[in-house]
């Protein structure tokens, strides 16, 4: 009989991705993090991380992100692991599932690496039947996110965020939006990163993941390696910028996974997270005032606290925006779309 | 076009280095060289895959060097890829693999040292439950047999080596004398979950049959008479305080006999 959780939806705020050498500082510290990630295959078993998790479940939001499912197998998705995952997720009752738009399974073998798929009509069928039968499994939408790439095939008949806008039409799924993962493949593979973002449909993305990258040099081939190993660099911040200017405050998951720092730099980019997001919606609202009092406006009697409030950004914020490294634009485009958070 | 079936075996079997991709023209990479950049999918493959067998036995890196540690790593998991993507059970084939290494041959210990590790890894992933107390059942009649239902995380290992010596005198802190600790000795090591560490004991033969019949549910008066059979001097009360004083007895149970009327 599973525990009974208190149902704590995650915020559109930002968040981290729970690391085992962390875990007894979560516990002990209780420090203020938004809501935690987990990978689902770590806690598919029944060790001191799993009761661990059970305790933290029960004062954070969690999100259960899988790396293993192999969404893109042409063979299909190994229903014994599905059913894995839809044991944790009884177990744990995250507010967001989320998987990869990629393949690791093929040839009875497991390649601890997430690959790309082919874009064509023969694949997405494939995908939309695999999240189709993961979304039944666990009677809830799942969050599929974009991927890093290195390689890309030849006989694609459409880029990636066409195929994951038509895996939305298709299934209903919702997607994740990893920020990293779009300067690493755009770099790679010689694309738009931000025409990357804005060719998703914005009311479909639930969650937003940042993190670092490393940069390799192999002869005249620079290559961005995805290794959620660093801070998230300069040009991510950049990005994540464009995205939240597009989409509105959103889930942002600091992500973190080799060479792992002690916690308070994982909150801290956190904190940077959250800083930067309010500071575009502060100006967004600026913005929108100072084009009100340029129109001859009605007489009115309402008088809000909103109104009177002519503050300068704060001081924080303004950091966020300059360690983003661009200057946040005067006039922001109206954000498109709702949000919808798969919650 | 290849089916997307057939492209991704294709794919599998270039990235785990079993044969290479037969045509780059599959793939491209912006000015960049496909097949240069397919190699990142197999170095990520194995180094991944290389640590997790190294957080594993971390014990067997230290007795045969990383870097011949990493070589080997890469053959097994060459030929021996996960089947599937839950690494928590990645790796129980290893110290069998070991023992088919050539250079290893003279250095059995090396093997069943790595055994010893999978289980402790083995146990780490298993449930730790409530242990119960003797008093618990001061005022029950449990029979002349009760079942003794025990943790489910506990190991029972036998091996020829001084298995135990050789993984403590490489653990934080320990004097590494590895001239006394490589022995032929036979060792028996019952090993669980404590929290998220693992107790490991040296038992002696009548107590490790004893707990192996106790662990694999035939009851406690055939433990009894296994350990007596090895040992007349066998101390049943001892042995029944030391499983409760140790958290191992997680239920005690009446069996259940059918009706004989």
């Amino acid at each position: 009989m599973p525990r009974a959780f208190p149902p704590l939806a995650i915020p559109a705020s930002a968040g981290i991705g729970l690391r085992s050498p962390h875990i007894g500082e979560m516990l002990t510290r209780r420090p203020s993090a938004g809501w935690l990630e987990v990978h689902a295959e770590n806690y598919m078993g029944d060790g001191a991380g799993v009761e661990a998790l059970e305790r933290l479940r029960q004062t954070y939001p969690l999100s259960v992100h899988g790396v293993g499912l192999s969404l893109g197998s042409a063979r299909g998705v190994d229903p014994d692991h599905l059913e894995r995952l839809r044991k944790v997720c009884e177990r744990f009752q995250p507010d967001l599932v989320s998987e990869h738009l990629a393949w690791s399974v093929a040839d009875g073998a497991y390649l601890n690496d997430l690959l790309p798929l082919r874009y064509d009509e023969e694949a997405l069928a494939i995908v939309a039947r695999n999240v189709a039968t993961v979304q039944d499994s666990l009677k809830r939408q799942v969050l599929i996110e974009n991927l890093s790439a290195y390689v890309a095939f030849s006989d694609s008949s459409m880029n990636e965020a066409e195929f994951l806008s038509e895996l939305v039409v298709r299934t209903g799924c919702g997607l994740l939006l990893d920020v990293n993962n779009v300067q690493v493949s755009a770099h790679n593979l010689q694309y738009d990163a931000r025409a990357f973002i804005d060719a998703l449909p914005a009311e479909s993305i639930g969650e937003i993941h940042l993190a670092g990258h490393a940069i390799n040099r192999v002869g005249a081939d620079t290559v961005l390696i995805d290794d959620h190993g660093s801070r998230v660099p300069p040009v991510v911040w950049s990005l994540y910028q464009h995205a939240i200017g597009r989409l509105g405050p959103r889930p942002t998951l600091i992500e973190w996974d080799t060479d792992v720092p002690v916690l308070d730099v994982l909150l801290g980019e956190a904190m940077w997270a959250d800083m930067l997001s309010a500071s575009i919606m502060f100006d967004r609202k600026q913005a929108a005032r100072q084009t009100a009092s340029a129109k001859p406006q009605p007489q009115s009697t309402r008088v809000s606290f909103e109104a009177e409030a002519r503050t300068s950004m704060p001081v924080l914020a303004a950091f966020a925006v300059a360690r983003a490294g661009t200057a946040v634009p005067l006039a922001l485009p109206p954000i498109q779309g709702g949000y919808h958070a798969a919650a | 076009m290849l089916p997307l079936e057939h492209l991704q075996t294709t794919m599998a079997r270039s990235v785990l280095a079993i044969e290479p991709l037969a045509t780059a023209k599959i793939l491209t990479a912006g000015k960049a060289d496909p097949l240069a950049r397919l190699r990142i999918y197999q170095n990520n493959t194995r180094s991944s895959l290389t640590a997790v067998l190294m957080a594993v036995f971390p014990v067997t890196v230290r007795l045969v060097d990383e870097r011949f540690f990493r070589f080997v790593a890469s053959e097994f998991i060459r030929r021996h890829p996960p089947v599937e993507s839950r690494l928590a059970r990645y790796g129980a084939g290893f110290p069998r693999f070991l023992k088919t290494v050539d250079t290893l041959s003279d250095m059995p210990v090396v093997a069943e040292t790595a055994r010893l590790e999978w289980s402790i890894a083995e146990a780490l992933d298993a449930a730790s439950l409530p242990p119960r107390a003797l008093a618990e059942f001061d005022n029950t009649d449990l029979g002349p047999s009760p079942d003794i239902q025990l943790q489910p995380s506990l190991r029972l290992i036998v091996s020829h080596w001084s298995i135990l010596s050789v993984w403590m005198a490489h653990q934080q802190g320990a004097v590494v004398d590895q001239h006394s600790a490589w022995t032929r000795r036979p060792e028996r090591v019952a090993l669980w979950r404590a929290g998220d560490s693992v107790r490991l004991v040296l038992l002696d033969r009548a107590n490790f049959a004893f707990r192996h019949s106790l662990k694999h549910g035939l009851g406690l008066e055939h433990a009894t008479s296994r350990a007596l059979a090895l040992d007349p001097a066998f101390d049943l009360v001892a042995a029944l305080m030391r499983l409760f004083d140790d958290g191992l007895v997680t239920d005690v149970r009446i069996p259940i006999h059918p009706l004989s009327n």
